[in-house]
């Protein structure tokens, strides 16, 4: 990952919106300067700045709204967002509204300072000294231009202007004018020539002399220039008005001047005092609502730097919490956070790692698990193994082959559960359960029980499993079906003896009647008719015992050679019509035969299959004694998911003994006097060669039954 | 105490700050607006000249602050428009009249000057003073020359109070404080040659 280039926590944009802010009120301040050229934009730059309040308002409160929103949400980083901003408001808080609050108090108590009850005082003694001052020199211009008044009745109208010009210069005023009692201009003088027109009073000052006959006030004649105007009556003549200025000097004018503008400036301030407080308290609020809000804003951008990889960093962490170790964060900073970024990533990568190991060996372990399973359920023996309390926890295909019980049904149950289900299976079963509470170490044991299949036995090794401490904490049990090949072993036994008497014994025999045959030939006309007929019955008996024996061997020998040799599709209905056709002709005999509608076909050796058929008829009728009937039926049935066609034989004789009924199709078994007892030795070998089974109907009460059971073939797949 | 009292006096800064942001958008009743009661231009020789009647109304502050030697002051704003049909009208004129106010402590009396001529005149009463600024007698607005007789032209006056020229502390106020409106509205009028 590149290196980052390490970002200021505030951007340009920030510091160039504070530097506006600052530019803002450092004018504002200035503008509150009176003699500031900016004084007259105050009103605009307090809006500006007010404004400003209200944009930086909007800002924050929109930013609050977020925030607020954000930890509504619950989201990454807010609450810590939250946290750093409080603080960041209460620091900046804090000390700006000390400062705001002692700059207030300072504020108002320094304007409040500069006005006191002795300098309201001094202001205005001073002001009525002025007036009083010129009030007293107005008083004495009047009395002056009175007495000048005296001196003017006594002059002609013709001398008037004459008289005028001298009491002008007399009393030192600069301007006398005489007006009629209309207000007409009689006579008028100058101090300056270039005045035409004198200085005419007003509606106010006429209403005023009317009422009052004179006239004395302060003119202000230009803006600087300050005069004492006299009206009086001249009383003598026609009611006539003499209009005397007189100028106040200069020095008073300037004094008296210098007074009334500290008394209106102090006025005006005075009366300004409170909206002055008010215009500072403004601006100062302004000043401090606008840094607090800009501070503010800045803290919210600061602290959304500074949670942006917090806020990652959760966001990881929350995705490692839910498995997803793939996560890398981006390195934002080279500061702190920054490396705890990169520590995530680290750790992240090398959870990352172990996970994969841990998948790939799991994954290793399973496999292993999925082929030992394979062999265990490909394996021909049964194998199942118990928990602590005898509950079967796993269960092989094979144990299903040889119990017939399906494996789900195995799992999770104890064998004594199974022996209510599967009754057929009791005694196995039983065995089994008591092998495994007794033994305490291997052990082994031969189990025989009459199966579904006919009799079956099975070949137990039992190893009880214990744990490191020493507990029993379960145990296996492997078995075998060992019925085949107990039977095979059997079957190659009789076979070799089969053998060896056709080899042994069928060889002398020929020689034997030849020899004997010979003898009868030679000796009978040589002797007497007595001896002749003794040799001759004797010779007869050796004849007829060696065909017996000769049967007899070829009877072993049949037992001996495979009987499979050339298998066609035999129609089974037909062949047992076949065979019984032969039967027919036997009075006494009833055959009741019962085939199943559709296709009873079987794959074998038809020579075969027709032995077992007149074997087992032969037996029956043997056993019935020519009188009786004689059940065939013919079914098709399914086991196993196999399809088989089962030949159920019945007669009605006298039955079989039970102690007989488990070794009756071995060799020399039999209950007949006459007999090699090799014929249902046969008929089982016959079946078993075609993959089928015979066994005793034991569910039979009357007579005798065989149900044979042979591998259907399936047409109607075809 | 002092700290209610502060605080009180920032609630009062905010209020205000607040008020003066919503101020241009208040309509507020002009109850010391001054009134212009009568306006003409006529023609005097050559010359197009204004008369008019206006009446001041000075408020309880206003007269307060003056009394306190704040001056005052107020533009008699004239404008003359040239009518036109596509185009916005064309301003031909606009001027104003200056008018200051001002009392003096040591004589008693009101001074009135008009900035734009530099005449003074002093008054004893504040009535006679506004008075003298009531009435407009023959301002010269335009000359005659000046006018196309086929056009129309509008004529408008207004007496506008200038609040920025009140001293600083005061401004503010005076933009919230309707005791300060004291402007007129404009009186518009077809002029008649």
């Amino acid at each position: 990952m590149a290196p980052e280039k390490i970002k200021f926590p505030v951007n340009l944009s920030v510091l160039i919106l504070f530097g506006l802010i600052l530019l803002s009120l450092q004018l504002m301040s200035s503008a509150m300067q009176e003699s500031s050229q900016l004084n007259a934009m105050y009103s605009w730059l307090l809006l500006f700045n007010a404004l400003g309040s209200v944009v930086l308002l909007i800002l924050v409160g929109a930013n609050i709204y977020s925030l607020i929103q954000h930890t509504k949400r619950r989201e990454a980083g807010s609450r810590l967002a939250t946290r750093m901003v409080s603080l960041f408001v209460v620091l900046a808080l804090a000390p700006a509204v000390i400062v705001f609050y002692f700059s207030m108090q300072f504020l108002h108590q320094g304007i409040d300072s500069w006005f006191n009850v002795e300098i309201d005082r001094a202001m205005e003694d001073a002001l009525e000294l002025s007036q009083a001052s010129l009030d007293q020199r107005m008083r004495w211009h009047l009395k002056q231009t009175q007495q000048l008044t005296e001196k003017l009745e006594d002059s002609s109208e013709n001398m008037v202007a004459l008289e005028l010009e001298n009491l002008r210069e007399l009393s030192g005023a600069s301007e006398m004018t005489l007006f009629s009692r209309q207000g007409r201009i009689i006579a008028s003088s100058s101090i300056n020539p270039s005045d035409i027109l004198p200085s005419l009073p007003d509606e106010h000052i006429w209403l005023q002399l009317r009422q009052n006959a004179v006239y004395v006030a302060l003119a202000p004649v230009h803006e600087e220039e300050l005069m004492v105007r006299v009206i009086v009556t001249v009383k003598a003549r026609e009611p006539q008005y003499l209009q005397a200025l007189y100028p106040v000097p200069v020095r008073i004018a300037d004094l008296a001047d210098s007074v009334e503008f500290a008394f209106v400036r102090y006025q005006e301030m005075n009366y300004l005092r409170n909206s002055l407080k008010m215009s500072f308290s403004l601006a100062l609020s302004l000043v401090l609502l606008m840094s607090l809000l800009a501070a503010i804003w800045v803290a919210f951008i600061s602290v959304r730097n500074i949670t942006a990889p917090v806020k990652e960093l959760v966001k990881g962490t929350q995705a490692v919490a839910s498995g997803h170790y793939d996560q890398q964060l981006p390195v934002m900073a080279q500061d702190d956070l920054g490396f705890l970024v990169e520590s995530f990533n680290d750790m992240t990568h090398r959870i990352a790692q172990a996970r994969d190991e841990t998948r790939k060996a799991g994954f290793e372990v399973e496999n292993q698990r999925a082929y030992l399973e394979t062999i265990l359920a490909n394996l021909t023996a049964g194998v199942i193994s118990f928990d602590a309390i005898y509950k079967i926890r796993t269960a092989n295909q094979a144990a299903y082959r040889i119990f017939h019980i399906h494996v789900n049904q195995f799992i999770g149950r104890t064998l004594l559960e199974l022996v209510q289900s599967y009754s057929e299976l009791a005694e196995p079963l039983k065995s089994i359960q008591r092998l495994l509470e007794q033994a305490d170490d291997i052990w082994q044991q031969r189990i025989a029980f009459l199966g579904p299949n006919g009799r079956q036995e099975l070949l137990c090794r039992g190893t009880p499993l214990f744990s490191q401490e020493g507990f029993r904490v379960g145990a296996v049990v492997v078995f075998d079906d060992v019925t085949d090949l107990i039977q095979a072993q059997k079957n190659a036994a009789w076979g070799e003896v089969a053998r060896r008497l056709a080899h042994e014994i069928k060889n002398p025999l020929t020689p034997i009647q030849l020899s004997a045959e010979r003898l009868q030939h030679k000796l009978a006309d040589k002797l007497e008719p007595t001896d002749a007929d003794i040799l001759q019955r004797s010779t007869r008996t050796i004849v007829q015992q060696v065909e017996a024996m000769k049967e007899m061997v070829d009877d072993f020998s049949e037992y001996a050679k495979p009987s499979k040799k050339q298998t066609v599709d035999i129609d089974l209905p037909s062949l047992v019509q076949e065979v019984l056709a032969l039967y027919a002709l036997k009075s006494g005999v009833k055959f009741k035969t019962d085939y199943e509608a559709g296709l009873l076909v079987i794959n074998g050796d038809p020579v075969s299959i027709r032995q077992v058929l007149h074997n087992l008829i032969k037996n029956a009728l043997e056993a019935i004694d020519a009188h009786g009937l004689i059940e065939i039926s013919l079914h098709r049935v399914q086991k196993n998911n196999t399809d088989f066609i089962e030949i159920a034989l019945y007669d009605d004789g006298p039955g079989i003994k039970d102690g007989q009924i488990e070794k009756i199709f071995e060799p020399y078994v039999t209950t007949k006097a006459k007999g090699t007892g090799l014929g249902l030795a046969i008929v089982k070998k016959i079946i078993e060669e075609h993959g089928g089974a015979i066994w005793v109907d034991t569910s039979r009460k009357v007579g005798a039954g065989f149900i044979i059971q042979l591998p259907a073939c399936n047409y109607e797949q075809l | 105490m002092r700290a209610s009292g502060s605080s009180r006096r920032l609630c009062y800064s905010l209020y205000c700050v607040v008020l003066l942001w919503l101020l241009p958008f208040s309509g507020y009743a002009d109850k010391f607006a001054a009134e212009v009661k009568q306006a003409g231009v006529t023609l005097q020789g050559d010359s197009y000249v204004l008369s008019a009647d206006i009446v001041y109304q000075l408020s309880e502050k206003a007269m307060d602050a003056l009394q306190n030697g704040v001056p005052l002051f107020w533009d008699l704003q004239v404008k003359l428009q040239q009518r036109r049909d596509i185009l916005w009208d064309k301003t031909l004129v606009d001027t104003a009249i200056r008018y200051r106010i001002q009392y003096h402590a040591l004589l008693n009396m009101y001074r009135v000057r008009n900035e734009s001529n530099g005449e003074v005149y002093n008054f004893s009463t504040l009535s006679a003073a506004l008075d003298l600024m009531s009435a407009v007698r023959n301002f010269r607005v335009i000359e005659k020359s000046e006018l196309a007789p086929e056009k129309q032209y509008l004529c408008a006056v207004k007496v506008r109070f200038d609040r920025d020229a009140l001293p600083l502390p005061l401004r503010p106020i005076a933009y919230i404080d309707p005791q300060w409106y004291l402007s007129s509205d404009w009186t518009l009028w077809h002029l008649k040659k």
